[in-house]
Order: structure tokens, then sequence, then C-alpha cells
């Protein structure tokens, strides 16, 4: 018997990918999504990875963020993250951090420095800011999303079509949304979202982006389910009279982690 | 019988997925009688709200004829609202 760990369908694995080692991801926001999306891109062999938030490690955040132990509760969660992440990396990776929330005044600077922006943040405001600054700066951002037991994962072009708007308008009004702490989120189910996230990321970053398709996994009937994403004429984004073309404050005022419809 | 896939967040209004109707508005007025307070998460003034997508079968039926899309018999319809968290 071999004792290999070889894949036995002999895949090469991407780790080998040479064009991995030269790219950057920025992963926003270090939670559910952010830690495995992240483990994900520096385990592939990704040259750069940093991740942003602002946030500590709270208990409650545990049975989801698979980069954090008991130990970590009350740490920032960057130095948390970077410390758990650098075990994993080989000589010439780096894993950085940068301590701050994607704000209208430093989003459009921050992306710009990357090949692609995963984004799992756990508020309406941080998701629609990163979808314009990634378009206003043609960068390739992948959107991910859970709460419950349903998780949403999608790959949007540079500068591309269809855009996060195309999909959601804008930021839902605070009487349709309920918070994360009332609706909760199921541990595995967010990883599985994490782990997609850093698929798609990797298909950008070698050049062929599975752009338009909204993946969404409902972890009660254990089914993904991929549906076609057609951009919409009218987006203040990407449409044919875009509406946005800088990031203006009042634009992203929304309840923090707040759940839509 | 059309099957609604109804996410786990507004499942809290809802128990069962399948009801009947001739169009996407009367699948969303039977799931209304049924679950009150739903349509108003789905729907406002205007149609379908700006942070909701509704696919029918795997068309998004802003894209179809709306809420008068007409469904047949075993089509599945997904709701998709827009969500943040992780």
């Amino acid at each position: 018997m071999s004792t290999s760990r070889a894949d036995p369908l002999a895949l090469p694995p991407l780790a080998a990918e040479p064009a991995l080692a030269q790219k950057s991801a920025l992963v926003v926001g270090a939670g559910g999504l952010g830690c495995p999306a992240a483990l994900a891109l520096v385990r592939a062999g990704v040259g750069r990875v940093v991740l942003a938030d602002d946030d500590r490690v709270d208990e409650t955040n545990l049975h989801r963020q698979i980069l954090f132990s008991d130990a970590d509760v009350g740490r920032d969660k960057l130095t948390a993250a970077v410390t758990a992440l650098s075990r994993f990396a080989h000589a010439g990776q780096r894993v950085d951090a940068v301590r701050t929330r994607l704000l209208p005044d430093n989003a459009r600077e921050l992306v710009r420095d990357f090949d692609v922006v995963l984004e799992g943040a756990d508020n309406f405001a941080t998701k629609f800011l990163s979808a314009d600054a990634c378009h206003l700066e043609a960068r390739p951002v992948v959107h991910g999303a859970a709460v419950r037991f349903r998780a949403t994962v999608w790959c949007v072009t540079p500068g591309g079509q269809p855009c996060y708007r195309c999909l959601f308008e804008d930021i839902p009004s605070d009487d349709a949304s309920q918070t994360c702490a009332e609706a909760g989120v199921m541990g595995p189910v967010v990883g599985l979202a994490g782990a997609l996230m850093a698929e798609l990321a990797l298909d950008a970053l070698l050049g062929s982006p599975r752009a338009g398709r909204l993946f969404s996994y409902d972890g009660l009937r254990d089914r993904l389910r991929e549906v076609p994403v057609s951009p919409r004429s009218g987006c203040a984004l990407c449409g044919d009279d875009p509406k946005i073309s800088e990031l203006r404050e009042l634009c992203y005022i929304a309840p923090d982690c707040a759940l839509g419809a | 019988m059309i099957t609604v896939r109804i996410p786990t967040p507004l499942r809290t209004l809802t128990g069962g997925n399948e009801v009947n109707g001739a169009t996407l508005r009367e699948v969303i007025e039977t799931l209304e009688k049924q679950h009150p307070g739903i349509k108003d998460r789905l729907l406002d003034e205007k149609g379908v709200r700006r942070f909701v997508n509704i696919y029918v079968g795997d068309e998004d039926a802003r894209f179809l004829d709306g809420l008068e899309t007409k469904l047949t018999a075993g089509t599945e319809i997904s709701i998709v609202p827009a969500i943040a968290g992780g």
C-alpha cells in the first residue's frame, strides 16, 4: 500500500501554480467567511493575502471563525488571524493585515492594490461599498454572505456586469432587516461559503472568473443551486447611465449586520 | 402545485413551501394568506423589493413578466433576498 498523500486523481495542486505566487488578495472581514477563505488562499499559494477588519474575537465567533481558539477571545482579530495563517504560509508568501473597516474614504485606495477582493462583510454598507469601490477600480470581487442555514456566493469581474447592484439595488431599509444576533448562523454553512469564495477568487486570479452565476447553498436541504444573474440596464453602478462615479459617505448608512427581506 | 423555495431567513414566517397559483402574484397572495407578513417582506408598492430577487426556475422574474409571470405545475420558485452575515 502506498503511503503517498498525493491526490489519487493526480490533479496538479493549485499550490504548484506559479502564477498564484505573483498574485494578491484582499479579504474584507476576518469572520466566518473571511477565515476559511483566507486559509484556502494561503494554502493554495497566493503570494500576498491581506485581511481587513477592526474587530475583536468574541466567544460567539468561535463556532465558525476557524482561525480563532478560546485563547484568542478578546484579542484583536487581525493579530490572531495573521498568527494562525502564517503557520501555513510558504517561504516568500506574505500574510498581512489592514486594521480598518472599508470606509468610503479609504475603499478605493485599499482595493486598488489587489488582484482580487473577497468581501465577507457582516453589514450591507460594507457590501455595497466593496461592490462600488471594486467596480470603480476595475478589480474583481467575490461576494459572500451567510445567515442561518443559507449562504450566497458570487463573483463580479473587473469593472464588470452584472454587479452587486444589478442583483440588489440598494441597502435594505431598517424595517425590512433583522440582526445577525437574532438570525444566527450555522458554522459549516459559513465554512462552505468561505471555501467557495476562495475557489471563485482563485479562478479570477488565474484569469477565468466564473462571473454572472449566483451560487446559493441551503444547509437544511444540503443543496447548492446556481442561477444566472443578468445585467440590469438601469443599474446605478454598471448600467447604461451609471449614477455612481465616486464613493459618498451618505450612500452607505445602514444598520450593522442587517438581513434583508 | 408550485414549489416555492423559501430561504431560511424567511422561514420564521412560513412553515411549508408548496402552494397553488397561476401567476407569481397569485402565489405570493396565497403565501400571504398562509403566512401573514411575508408579502410585505417581498413586495413594496412598486413590485418586488429592490433587495429581493425572485427566480422562476432559473430565470429572474424581473426579466420574465414580473409578478404576472405565468407558472405551470411543478415550477420551482426561489426567493433570494440580500443577506449580510458570516
